[in-house]
């Protein structure tokens, strides 16, 4: 369990400090491999040696649901690429007010 | 078989490509997957009355799969707060599918209206998970349409930076509810709704329930456009297209202003004071900020959408304060405010669809080209001002005598003192928008413009009745909020 927050906030630091849009996408999936961590740690808490089925079912739909923001925020990536022909998050400031 | 009304939804949004690609074939796309679409949503509306007449007669029905219910099953409920909720949700969403006939372009209609469709579905999933691991699955289905649905005019910068931006907020919050979700499931050993209330109350105050939920109040607080977190939200309502400004502004906000009432109200009862005080301090925060900043905008989405920020900020406010009374005024300013809101994304997305622009200095005098549209556009701006034959007036006052009648303790009657300030800011920008549209000179791009097509004058004309018809004639809907206001606390 200590490792999974430690491994949330290295996700949340990465989130706050790095600028690559790539960059920034693998921290949300650090944060959220760091989710599913604590939910099989905890669930192996509760009853001594193995783990629970509903925190394994819960575990693999948040994978594949993980998959999928991560599939999206790619094709967004790519096409903010094509419109402004950089990765830097900075440059993305052009929505003001 | 989850719920009548789930599942039809379900299939409808599962089957919209199929007749897309049917009307592929014969050339008639728009017309086939539009019929499609509108006939889902008038049929799962035809469900909602019998849904709700077993609902109210069973006192909250529920369905489990895979066994009885025990604290590990995964279930679905519905009461009455789930049934209001839903109602809203598909009532909104079915205007914005009628307005979007003319505002999309041909190649991409199945694409659109299959996300629109499965969004609606999804946050229908929301309103009626009875455990939070299905809270979280439909939670994430309606943040990923949604993503896509900002993103849709891929070939325009700003909705690919605001979805971007958005993307990257929204799922740094959902994650934060997972952590949280962690934690209860490790403190508790379930995540269904009612077993974790009743195990929450028998444990001690531990100090991971309080981290709990100060990562839920932010994670859904994120989607609900509380402020500190509220930056995406301005961005994503200006960038996507009008129809879907006015539904991630009329309901999706609202989905998680849900996630917040069932969350708080019904599993962290046993740690009511702490979590009032910090929301009220949210709300407080987010009604200044919202009002404060919509004054400056020229960029009529961007106005409205701080509005809908500040309009959170009441519906927190209500939630804050926590009696019967003003959680009624919650509730209802949800179902207002989604009415009023759609109406005014609708109409300035018929303005901007037949000006091409959106800034109010250009805007100014459109009343004259387009005169059925800005008269429904004035209404909603009227009600928004709070004005009171209007609908929006009925569940500010709510929530005010709610805030004075509280008592003295804890300082509510200083907290409806701040909202009432805050409405007389709100009045301020309203009054401008009308001036613009109504008093100010024409201008070049206003001179241009024609009446809005009857597809785009159908759906404003029925949300401005609406907004007519409860403020005329409010009891009927505010006891419905009564009654949802009822099972939320139970």
């Amino acid at each position: 369990m200590a490792c999974s927050v430690i491994l949330f906030f290295i996700g949340l630091y990465c989130l706050i400090v790095k600028r690559n849009m790539v960059r920034l996408l693998m921290a949300l999936e650090i944060m959220m491999n760091a989710v599913n961590l604590n939910f099989i740690a905890l669930s192996s808490y509760r009853v001594e040696g193995s783990v629970h089925p509903l925190a394994h079912v819960f575990t693999i739909l948040s994978i594949g649901i993980g998959g999928c923001i991560i599939a999206l925020g790619l094709v967004i990536t790519l096409y903010a690429y094509r419109h402004y022909r950089t990765l830097d998050v900075r440059e993305l400031r052009r929505l003001k007010g | 078989m989850l719920s009548p009304l789930l599942d039809a939804l379900i299939f409808f949004v599962l089957t919209t490509p199929l007749i897309g690609l049917m009307g592929q074939r014969f050339g008639r796309e728009k017309i086939f997957v539009g019929v499609y679409v509108t006939f889902g949503f008038i049929f799962s509306l035809t469900l909602i009355p019998l849904f709700y007449s077993e609902v109210l007669r069973k006192n909250g029905i529920s369905v489990t799969y895979g066994g009885s219910l025990s604290p590990e099953i995964v279930c679905l409920e519905a009461n009455a707060l789930s049934i209001f909720m839903a109602v809203i949700f598909l009532v909104i969403g079915f205007m914005a599918s009628l307005f979007s006939i003319q505002e999309v372009r041909r190649g991409s209609i199945t694409g659109y209206y299959t996300i629109l469709l499965g969004m609606v579905t999804a946050m229908i999933g929301i309103v009626f998970s009875g455990d939070l691991f299905t809270l979280f699955i439909f939670w994430e289905a309606m943040c990923i349409s949604s993503y896509a649905l900002v993103a849709f005019r891929k070939e325009r910068w700003e909705s690919i930076e605001a979805s971007y931006k958005y993307l990257i907020m929204s799922s740094a919050g959902s994650i934060t509810v997972l952590f949280a979700l962690s934690f209860l499931y490790g403190l508790t050993g379930t995540l269904n709704i009612s077993y974790l209330s009743m195990s929450l109350a028998e444990a001690e105050s531990n100090p991971l329930s309080y981290m709990a939920l100060v990562m839920i109040i932010v994670g859904f607080g994120l989607q609900a456009g509380m402020v500190p977190f509220h930056t995406w939200l301005p961005d994503a309502h200006m960038a996507a297209p009008s129809p879907i400004s006015a539904v991630l502004s009329g309901i999706m906000v609202k989905a998680g202003i849900y996630g917040l009432i069932k969350v708080l109200l019904s599993i962290f009862t046993p740690m009511s004071g702490p979590w009032q005080n910090t929301l009220a301090a949210f709300a407080v925060l987010t009604m200044f900020v919202g009002n404060l900043s919509a004054l400056l905008q020229d960029d009529i989405k961007r106005l409205l959408a701080y509005s809908t920020i500040a309009n959170t900020g009441y519906i927190l406010l209500g939630l804050a304060i926590g009696s019967q009374r003003a959680l009624t005024g919650s509730l209802f300013h949800v179902l207002n405010h989604a009415i009023v809101k759609a109406l005014l994304f609708l109409c300035a997305g018929a303005f901007i669809h037949k000006t091409g622009t959106r800034s109010l200095k250009e805007l100014a005098g459109i009343r004259h080209s387009m005169p059925i549209t800005s008269t429904l556009f004035i209404i909603g701006t009227l009600s928004l001002a709070s004005i009171p034959p209007l609908n929006i007036f009925w569940s500010e006052l709510l929530i005010i005598t709610g805030g004075l009648e509280a008592g003295t303790q804890a300082g509510t009657p200083l907290l409806s003192f701040l909202m009432i300030i805050n409405l007389v800011f709100s009045a301020a920008y309203c009054l401008r928008m009308i001036q613009t549209v109504a008093v100010k000179k024409e201008t070049v791009t206003s001179e241009k413009a024609a009446e809005a097509s009857m597809w785009m004058l159908i759906p404003i004309l029925t949300l401005g009745l609406l907004s007519i018809l409860i403020g005329v004639y409010p009891s009927p809907f505010q006891n419905l909020a009564e009654a949802a206001a009822q099972a939320a606390r139970a």
